[in-house]
């Protein structure tokens, strides 16, 4: 920014120094007039799109306007599953620009992402006109939920997954309170399962890490990976092929026992193998 | 000479010119003054549509909670005080004696109004007098169906609180929040005071950690599908639409959108243990903003966008840490207990609240300040407190709370004061996040 003055301000100088000193309270006026047009014009922009808000807002509870605009610039056209896309190009050190991202694949999923940062979408001013009577619209809309197909499909899932972990005799590893280190009697459990899990080289499994209700939820999925982590790593140790190995983190959401003692809170340290039902 | 001069009235300028480009100052008015006086205020009540109904005596219970909430008013009992409107329940008796009255015993502004109907709408009527000399201040009608008497309602009392502060209320703001479901995790939406419960979400498995899009059209949360691969979706609270917002390989949670609503700070897990990363909304870029070998966690932007808190367990247990938005300057922040964490900067920027571990090894509630020098406990008792979350105008606070058994959300002032539960029943209710204005 200050180099871009220094620049403008030799500008000036060498217009300056034409004019022989007639015309120096002149240029900067001229000059600073121009930079403080800048912030001034960028107020008069935002004070504009505030006077559209309340029309925008009162349009929400209206259905048809409840889809989400075609806003969105050509970035946000790219398809939803391109992050990845960003994410190695981001490794490779280069910013994916507009253009390469809208070169991206548009998948069956193409709805466009709403932009997030609409600067226009601020509060409603209060205030702003009193006249007869103001509508209030209705409550916040919210979409009639159902249970989706995939609610319906989870639930059996899990259940034919318990049913064939059972068969398959695999056993968990626990944990130490604020601990991911696998114990000697872990290690132990560990090599049993490695040994179904080699014998039977058609199926996957599933490395779930589980923690007590204690501390906060997020940190939990955190320590609930890093416990299905150190078992990935011993069963990897033991030689299992790493790409039949899945590791989730369940924090402690999906608790097994349920109860406020420690015996409880024992079986909820837990990394669980299952078996993957395809 | 003339020249020199000159150039160095440029420089000047565009030194100064640079300063105002680089944003707002990290200076905020003190939210909750303990000296702050608040202003009484009398509410008589409103008048019935009809003799039948109890419209009015819902909206006057309404308004009342929702003054006392603001911290603005502090609410006086009129009747208790001997002062009654004096035969009719007309506007007109409010009058000169009755505001002298009040007046004399400290009472500066007092509201009468009425509901009545409208074809099939509800009007509701309020009407302001100053204490003293009576004279009608502010008079406001609001229309709607009668299924939003409460927002009718919550809209006057935000007018109050505007027009006696120039601050925005919050009786219409929201609050997101997860509820158990069917062994599920759906996310729910409902009015700041808990009215209302709405259903967003119905997946049947887990939804976490909801935050909300500066409109308050969308929620960003953690998602899992096929059970095994989490990602960070965006809904349209309006019509349940879906998008996946990141998916990167192993965690994808606690999503903070910055105060612009231009980048999307998050946690992943993709370099093998928990990153801070961000991405901007617009080109989708994604920036990588820590880098230790620990576990970085639960970013939460400070209101100027500069500097964005966050945990890290990186000294052994979780503890706070402050960087500048491109993951530069890394302060440690709390150094008092083995565990803090679940940050959340509050909008006018003076503290930071967040989950501590106290000696007796319960989770609570406490509060610093962004220069790690003032620290207070909001909450004490057992059970386990988390995901503090701001009201927009920085005076409380929702979290969950299991000091009660199962899990509720619970609102509470920025000083430890007013604990309200928001939520009832046998199941359990986490995660809220308060909704901008």
């Amino acid at each position: 920014m200050r180099i871009l003055h220094l620049t403008s301000c030799m500008a000036v100088l060498l217009g300056a120094l034409l004019l022989v000193g007639t015309g120096c309270t002149k240029s900067i006026q001229a000059n600073s007039g121009s930079k403080s047009f800048e912030p001034g014009a960028k107020r008069d922009v935002a004070s504009a799109q505030k006077t559209a808000v309340p029309t925008r807002i009162s349009k929400q509870s209206s259905p048809s306007d409840a889809i989400p605009n075609a806003v969105p610039n050509a970035a946000l056209s790219a398809a939803p599953n391109s992050t990845p896309d960003t994410a190695s190009s981001m490794a490779s050190g280069a910013t994916p620009n507009a253009a390469s991202l809208r070169e991206s694949p548009v998948s069956e999923r193409a709805t466009p992402i709403p932009s997030l940062s609409m600067l226009d979408s601020g509060p409603s001013p209060l205030n702003a006109k009193r006249s007869d009577e103001e509508r209030i619209p209705g409550e916040l809309l919210v979409a009639k939920t159902e249970p989706s197909d995939t609610s319906r499909r989870q639930v059996e899932e899990i259940q034919r997954e318990h049913l064939a972990t059972a068969a398959a005799g695999l056993e968990d590893v626990f944990f130490g309170y604020d601990s991911w280190q696998i114990s000697n009697e872990g290690k132990q459990t560990l090599m049993l399962d490695a040994e179904w899990i080699k014998a039977n080289p058609g199926q996957k499994v599933t490395i779930e890490g589980h923690c007590d209700e204690r501390g906060t939820l997020a940190y939990n999925l955190v320590l609930g990976e890093k416990r299905a982590r150190s078992v990935q790593k011993y069963l990897v140790e033991l030689g299992i092929d790493p790409n039949r190995l899945t590791v989730v983190s369940y924090g402690k959401e999906r608790p097994f026992c349920k109860d406020r003692e420690e015996g409880c809170h024992q079986k909820n340290r837990r990394g669980h193998i299952a078996v993957r039902v395809q | 000479m003339r020249l020199f001069l000159c150039a160095i009235y440029l420089i000047i300028v565009g030194g100064l010119v640079g300063v105002l480009k680089s944003g707002a100052e990290d200076v905020f008015m003190e939210a909750t003054r303990p000296d702050f006086q608040k202003i009484p205020i009398g509410v008589f009540g409103f008048r019935n549509g009809s003799n039948q109904d109890s419209s009015g005596e819902k909206a006057a219970e309404v308004l009342r909670a929702d003054l006392r909430r603001s911290l603005i008013f502090s609410v006086a009992d009129l009747p208790k005080l001997g002062i009654k409107l004096n035969g009719k329940w007309e506007k007109d008796a409010v009058d000169k004696r009755l505001a002298q009255q009040a007046s004399e015993q400290g009472i500066s502004v007092l509201v009468w109004g009425k509901v009545s109907a409208k074809e099939a709408d509800l009007l509701l009527d309020g009407y302001v007098f100053d204490g003293g000399s009576g004279d009608v201040v502010a008079d406001r009608r609001y229309i709607g169906s009668s299924s939003v008497l409460r927002h009718m309602t919550h809209r006057l009392a935000d007018e109050l609180v505007f027009r006696y502060t120039g601050e925005q209320g919050i009786a219409r703001t929201k609050i997101a929040f997860v509820s158990e479901q069917n062994g599920g995790r759906e996310l729910y939406v409902m009015d700041y005071d808990g009215n209302g419960p709405r259903q967003v979400t119905a997946d049947g498995f887990l939804n976490l950690m909801p935050r909300w899009s500066r409109d308050r059209r969308f929620l960003i949360f953690t998602s899992y599908q096929e059970r095994t691969k989490q990602h960070i979706d965006m809904v349209e609270v309006a019509t349940g639409k879906r998008w996946t917002l990141i998916s990167l390989p192993g965690l994808n949670i606690t999503p903070a959108l910055s105060p612009d609503g231009s980048s999307l700070a998050f946690a992943t897990s993709q370099d093998g243990n928990s990153e801070v990363y961000k991405m901007d909304t617009n080109t989708k870029a994604l920036q990588r903003l820590t880098f230790h070998a620990s576990g970085d966690l639960s970013p939460s932007w400070s209101p100027t966008g500069r500097e964005i808190v966050f945990t890290s367990d990186r000294g052994g247990g979780p503890q706070l840490f402050v960087m500048s938005a491109d993951g530069s300057n890394v302060r440690r922040l709390t150094y008092e207990g083995d565990y803090n964490a679940a940050p959340a900067w509050s909008p006018r920027g003076n503290w930071i609240a967040h989950v501590c571990r106290t000696d007796e090894r319960q989770y609570k509630l406490c509060l610093v300040s962004p220069d790690g020098q003032k620290r207070i406990r909001l909450t004490s008792g057992s059970g386990v407190d988390d995901s503090p979350s701001w009201s927009p105008d920085g005076r409380h606070l929702v979290f969950s709370s299991t000091g009660e058994g199962k899990s509720h959300v619970y609102m509470i002032n920025s000083d430890g004061t007013d604990l309200e539960r928001l939520t009832s029943g046998g199941i359990a209710h986490t995660s809220p996040a308060w909704s901008p204005m």
